[in-house]
């Protein structure tokens, strides 16, 4: 556990943005995928996964919709919408923007 | 859109609730089962992999409320949980919660039970169809504003067809007394004109309305029965119609049903008994001066209904030119007065009366409310109190994380929660009292009841109150500083020394309302007290009266007769000593105004004299002593030249002396009929004390009811052997002489003054019930203060009773606490109390009342009742200390020092 990161505030959404703008995906797969692609270094608290699904579902960045998992069984995708794709191509430069400035403190300090 | 789509998730939340939380579940019951799977498929044992997917996954609960919460959507769940939660902590503490309950039921209930009054009274609009087309007419009172209308200048309105496509009349409401069966009933009876119902828009339920040929001045009397006397009194009986009744004796047939919904012609509550053509109206009243034009008694209504075209303003400018011609035409009567015209949607009842009544409710509005002040504060207090009772589990609450709006949106839950039980109780309270009122046997129709304007008038209350009472003691009871309430301490560890705390203000607020109310009552007592010593100048003990009406008798024509054979008979009663015959309740007058001989008329001030009937032996009958001349005897026969004996007061006012034996003076109404002064009386009031009481001045003479061919009603006898026994014998020999001769009133002469008192005594039997309810109110209040007050400073006590103080000290340490409320509260309430008999003292000098003539009661200030009042309350503050002091003084040192 103890080489696992605690998400900071706010990157959860930035995470589960990107990990359905490919395709969309149901609740587990994503927490599933951002474990995968971050080498196991992230691990989604699933907790705190549903709540900011609905949130962002309720703020109109993502919409849901029941289909057929991969083992045929009713699940829950989420995938972006239009003002969900707008919303991620600005929180991931300012999400650069901000890991390029704590960077630039960590190493010039 | 952004809101539009909160908008719309909200209401999805609220009707797709059920859907919503299944969808919930199966989400997180497929993720649970899908890492289940991948667990498996790791190598795990499938129990273990189950019960590590829930380990790793947490709180599904939590995960399921925080989605919920994550929507925006949690107010409406947020709402339903917290309900759910503060009925459950209210049910658990259910003695709190009752006696919330009855507090605030009580508060609420006087104030809906009043508002349902006001509601019949003020609010009710008779139905009419397409009310925004008719109108009231008045003509104007001499000095502005309006007044009533003559018949004849009906008449002139109802011509102006081409503004008004129907007009109609309408006589002053009178009460009246019609037979149903071997029963004589009080009723009240309208008489209009035959086009009333074209004015008001509306069909008769059953048969039709009277004609223009009925209407007809000496046509055999018909009349149209209300709606509700038909259904409450005639069981909604068709055949009604063309049956013959007996109204006040006349026999009158029964031509239609008037429609339902329709009460009368004012807005006054009231329903209409009867309606009659105003043709019938010299048979009724015995003359028919009514239609004469004077604007001495102006009795008529005059409502119409608009042109299509007309507006309200074209018919204002019309009747202001034809009230510019009636003045010019007739400058004796129409001077000065123009004609004024109002929506009829805009009046109630009467444009000058209405401001009255508004007036006097809200006189009313502001003396409950007052009530429901009380039970609110009194409803904080006992928040406050419990809320500092809460204090650990607020502290816990608080400590685990809960957010301090959070736990003030759930105490503001629990008093709304309250406030909506209290304004239940206090509807059925209503219900009760409004039932009670109709079970009366009022001699008027009135409908009081609870309908939805009144239901909501409640709830609006109680939501209202329950913020109000709710908000403070929340906000200040999640006040809390965590460290010392969690180790015990509570605030007891620094005993507050303040004086103006919230609890202690509220406490004080209610016993200084609960004491300006009971000043209320005080001035009551003052009045009738009043009444009682006033100086009546004629006999009251052993005088009895009976009242009847010769028209029902088998023999009516014979009235006079019957009533010559009912004074025989009642002069040889053992013991009487005196009796005479008259008209009304003796000592009753009637206001008029006069001409005095040889006095200068023009340009100066009306004179107004106030008549009294008497028939021979009037005054030996009420001992009304005469200072000069001699008194109204037999000689004073019909034909004889008309005499009158004044008062004193009467002859020095308008005939320059006492002795005014000789002059001459008449009625305004009547040209010719010159009365000649015969005696002077010495100064009496009259029967109606109130009026005596507020000091309305009145110049008395006293006339023949023979002269004058007035039928009597009344026979007065005064006796030795008391008035009691004397009334009963009177009823004997009323029936000996005609068995169908009815008793309209049976009254003692004490009788007749203390119901004339029925202001005085109703108002002081109103704010007694309410000061003592406010006075108990504010005594649960202080008690529950003063409990609190005693348990939180237990440990104190326990310290100083380890000490070595005995319980007496205690005690005098709670008794001083309870004084001080007590007393600041008294004092403030008796401050207020005498500014507001300052008030209307000057409120009564300047009669500043300058619509209506109506006069105050001019209190005094009373040192003995405000004493009275003071140790009342005194008492109040010390019952309601006893417990708690007394629990206070045999607290166990040991237990105390130990007490949480």
């Amino acid at each position: 556990m103890s080489d696992q990161t605690d998400l900071l505030q706010g990157t959860l959404d930035l995470l589960i943005m990107r990990t359905i703008a490919p395709e969309p995906l149901h609740g587990w797969a994503i927490a599933q995928r951002i474990q995968q692609i971050s080498d196991e270094l992230l691990r989604v608290q699933q907790g705190s996964l549903y709540p900011a699904l609905h949130r962002l579902e309720h703020q109109g960045w993502i919409a849901a919709e029941w289909g057929a998992s991969d083992n045929n069984r009713r699940a829950r995708f989420y995938s972006l919408t239009r003002a969900g794709r707008k919303q991620l191509t600005t929180e991931v430069s300012k999400w650069e923007r901000l890991s390029a400035g704590v960077n630039l403190v960590l190493q010039r300090t | 859109m952004r809101v539009w789509h909160i908008v719309m998730a909200w209401l999805r939340s609220v009707f797709l609730r059920g859907r919503r939380e299944a969808e919930l579940g199966e989400e997180l019951r497929f993720h649970l089962e899908r890492e289940t799977e991948r667990l498996v498929a790791a190598g795990v044992e499938p129990q273990q992999a189950r019960l590590q997917a829930r380990r790793t996954f947490g709180s599904v609960e939590a995960v399921k409320e925080q989605s919920r919460d994550a929507r925006g959507t949690g107010f409406v769940d947020h709402l339903g949980r917290d309900t759910r939660h503060a009925a459950r902590r209210l049910m658990r503490d259910w003695r709190f919660t009752l006696a919330a309950v009855l507090i605030l039921g009580l508060g609420i209930g006087v104030n809906t039970a009043l508002f349902s009054l006001v509601n019949a009274v003020l609010f009710r609009q008779n139905s009419v169809a397409d009310t925004a087309r008719v109108v009231d007419i008045y003509q104007d009172f001499p000095g502005g504003g309006a007044g009533g209308n003559t018949y004849p200048a009906y008449l002139d309105v109802a011509a102006y067809s081409d503004m008004f496509a129907s007009t109609t009349a309408a006589y002053m409401p009178r009460s009246a007394t019609f037979r149903q069966g071997a029963t004589l009933r009080q009723g009240m009876v309208e008489h209009v004109s035959a086009s009333y119902l074209d004015v008001m828009g509306l069909r008769p339920t059953l048969g039709r309305w009277f004609t223009d040929m009925e209407d007809a001045r000496n046509a055999p009397p018909v009349a149209v029965v209300g709606h509700r006397v038909w259904t409450t009194r005639f069981a909604s009986d068709p055949a009604i119609v063309g049956r013959i009744l007996q109204i006040d004796g006349v026999p009158v047939t029964i031509v239609g049903v008037a429609p339902a919904r329709h009460a009368a012609t004012l807005n006054l509550g009231v329903h209409t008994d009867f309606w009659l053509p105003i043709g019938a109206l010299p048979t009724f009243l015995g003359s028919d001066r009514v239609f004469d034009r004077r604007l001495n008694e102006p009795a008529f209504f005059i409502k119409a209904r608009l042109q299509p075209a007309v507006t309200v303003a074209r018919a204002q400018a019309a009747m202001s030119t034809l009230g510019a011609r009636l003045a010019r035409e007739f400058p004796q009567n129409n001077q000065g007065a123009g004609i004024s015209v109002y929506a009829s949607s805009g009046v109630r009842i009467h444009p000058q009366i209405d401001v009255v009544i508004a007036g006097v409710a809200a006189v009313l509005f502001l003396v409950v409310g007052l009530v429901l002040a009380i039970a609110c504060s009194n409803l904080a207090t006992l928040m406050l109190v419990r809320g500092a009772a809460r204090l650990k589990e607020v502290s816990v609450r608080l400590a685990v994380g809960a957010s301090r709006a959070q736990l003030i949106r759930h105490l503001l839950t629990e008093s709304v929660l309250l406030a909506l039980g209290g304004g239940a109780a206090g509807c059925v309270l209503a219900w009760w009292t409004t039932q009670w009122l109709m079970s009366l046997d009022l001699p008027v129709n009135v409908e009081v009841g609870l309908d939805l304007r009144v239901l909501g008038f409640a709830f609006a209350l109680s939501l209202v109150t329950g913020v109000v009472f709710g908000l403070a003691p929340a906000v200040k009871s999640t006040r809390v500083e965590l460290w010392q309430t969690l180790r015990g301490e509570g605030d007891a560890g620094a005993p507050s020394r303040r004086r103006f705390t919230l609890k202690n203000a509220l406490v004080v607020f209610q016993v200084a309302m609960s004491v300006l109310l009971l000043s209320g009552t005080g001035m009551g007592l003052q009045m009738m007290a009043a009444g009682r010593t006033l100086q009546t100048g004629y006999a009251v003990d052993g005088v009895a009266m009976l009242e009847t009406d010769a028209r029902y008798a088998a023999k009516a024509t014979e009235a006079a007769r019957l009533f010559e054979e009912l004074r025989r008979r009642v002069a040889a009663i053992p013991g009487v000593q005196a009796t005479a015959l008259t008209r009304g309740l003796p000592m009753e007058s009637n206001g008029m105004a006069i001409v005095i001989e040889g006095a200068a008329s023009a340009g100066g001030q009306v004179a107004r004299a106030s008549s009294i009937w008497a028939g021979p032996g009037f005054f030996e009958t009420m001992r009304i002593p005469i200072l000069y001349g001699r008194a109204l005897d037999e000689r004073d026969r019909a034909g004889a030249p008309r005499a009158a004996v004044v008062s004193e007061s009467m002859a020095r006012r308008y005939f320059g002396g006492v002795n005014a034996v000789g002059r001459r003076f008449r009625p305004d109404l009547s040209p010719d009929a010159w009365m000649q002064v015969v005696g002077v009386a010495r100064a009496a009031t009259t029967s109606d004390l109130n009026s005596e009481l507020v000091g309305v001045q009145r110049f008395l003479y006293y006339r023949s009811i023979e002269q004058w061919a007035v039928t009597p009603k009344v026979v007065v006898a005064r006796s030795t052997l008391g008035s009691a026994p004397l009334l009963r014998a009177l009823q004997t020999e009323l029936g000996r002489v005609d068995e169908a001769l009815p008793v309209l009133t049976a009254k003692t002469m004490r009788q007749i003054l203390d119901d004339s008192l029925v202001v005085a005594r109703g108002s002081t039997m109103f704010f007694a019930a309410i000061g003592l309810l406010g006075l108990c109110l504010a005594g649960i209040g202080l008690y529950a203060v003063i409990a609190f007050a005693v348990t939180r400073r237990a440990r104190e006590i326990g310290i100083r009773m380890a000490l070595g103080a005995d319980g007496r000290q205690v005690v005098r340490s709670v008794a001083v606490e309870v004084a001080s409320l007590v007393g600041v509260g008294t004092a403030i309430g008796l401050g207020l109390s005498l500014l507001g008999v300052l008030a209307l003292r000057v409120a009564g000098t300047n009669a500043v009342t300058g619509v209506a003539n109506i006069s105050l009661f001019r209190p005094s200030v009373d040192p003995v009742a405000m004493i009275v009042i003071g140790m009342f309350t005194a008492m109040v503050g010390l019952a309601a200390a006893v417990v708690p002091a007394r629990r206070a003084s045999r607290m166990d040192p040991l237990m105390a020092l130990r007490h949480d």
